[in-house]
């Protein structure tokens, strides 16, 4: 009588056990993409400040603002409007960039986000919240400077003019 | 009367070096597209990048790609975080890929008609710091004053140095993936 106690004792922990587990490899293999807007924001720069970070020492600044398993820095970086594009998935793409900068940074929106660059123009001031996926550098075989690339972007401030 | 001679002369010897000079032209892409596609019976997995920079030199038949590797999206975020991590990509360490290559049959190509052009392209692909040589097919659109690239080619994960012993990804992951790319050129 005791001894089948414990076994159906012992059968309800391991299955408690397994469904847990289920839960929880369940919960890692659907979890949702990190929401960058949500989160808080690690660094607040200006454009200009970010590329020279990176023209001076890219291992430096890799090692700052990228992230291993991908999750980089989450920046804010103020800057004026060099041109509004869109990409082959109807993303908007803002480069925030000076004419006296070597480089930029090229900012992708998403679909929520679009809309936020809707009055937007050439030579206006923002600030633009998103993730770093890579540095500014020269490349030797393109022959230019490549810009800072960040994805998941919106405006968190924008101001009249430069 | 001597001066104004050599004046003249050093002009138009200025001019005409100006005036051969080959002319430069530059074709850049910041419009892009390259989808990775991996199939196994287990499952399939797909993911998009659109921040691909590459440029085109018609004169020479030069073609670079530069690919920011954190830039690949996955429907799955962990398959996103396992693609970035170490023993994958690691696309902190290795935050680019590259494609340095030529156009093989450029005398095929005419860059000032419009048409869509069959295209041999052979070239060196780094990614994860190896490198390999790739020689694959592709085609050039040209239509009015832009150009746009199309190729898709395969990959195998290990000539990259790129190798599951044991674990999920060993079983879910195909050791070939195709890569497909399309960018669109604008005259520099």
């Amino acid at each position: 009588m005791k001894r089948k106690k414990i076994i159906k004792t012992v059968f309800i922990l391991i299955g408690v056990g397994i469904l847990t587990a289920g839960g929880v490899v369940y919960y890692m293999f659907n979890m949702p993409h990190r929401n960058v807007q949500a989160s808080k924001t690690d660094y607040l720069l200006n454009a200009g400040q970010l590329v020279a970070e990176y023209l001076l020492d890219p291992a430096a600044a890799n090692q700052k603002y990228l992230d291993e398993s991908g999750e980089s820095k989450i920046l804010e970086i103020s800057g004026t409007v060099a041109s509004v594009s869109e990409d082959f998935n109807d993303q908007k793409v803002v480069l925030l960039k000076t004419p006296d900068n070597k480089a930029g940074i090229s900012c992708t929106f998403t679909h929520q986000t679009n809309d936020s660059l809707k009055d937007i123009q050439k030579g206006q001031h923002i600030t633009v919240k998103g993730v770093i996926r890579s540095g500014a550098a020269y490349d030797e075989d393109l022959e230019m400077y490549e810009n800072v690339i960040m994805e998941k972007c919106d405006i968190v401030l924008k101001n009249t003019n430069s | 009367m001597k001066k104004t001679t050599i004046l003249t002369i050093t002009m138009i010897v200025t001019m005409m070096m100006v005036a051969f000079k080959p002319a430069p032209e530059k074709w850049v892409s910041s419009k892009t597209h390259v989808k990775f596609f991996s199939s196994t019976i287990a499952e399939d997995i797909e993911a998009n990048n659109y921040k691909t920079v590459s440029t085109i030199t018609p004169n020479t038949g030069e073609v670079v790609f530069s690919v920011p590797m954190q830039s690949f999206e996955f429907e799955k975020s962990q398959m996103q975080k396992h693609f970035n991590q170490d023993k994958f990509l690691d696309t902190k360490n290795f935050p680019k890929s590259k494609f340095t290559g030529k156009i093989t049959n450029l005398s095929a190509i005419n860059w000032e008609e419009d048409g869509t052009y069959n295209t041999l392209i052979s070239g060196v692909l780094s990614i994860k710091g190896v490198s390999k040589d790739y020689n694959e097919e592709g085609t050039i659109v040209v239509s009015g004053n832009a150009i746009t690239v199309n190729s898709t080619f395969n990959v195998i994960l290990a000539d990259h140095g790129i190798a599951f012993k044991d674990g999920k990804p060993s079983t879910n992951v195909a050791k070939t993936v195709e890569i497909t790319l399309t960018a669109e050129y604008q005259p520099q």
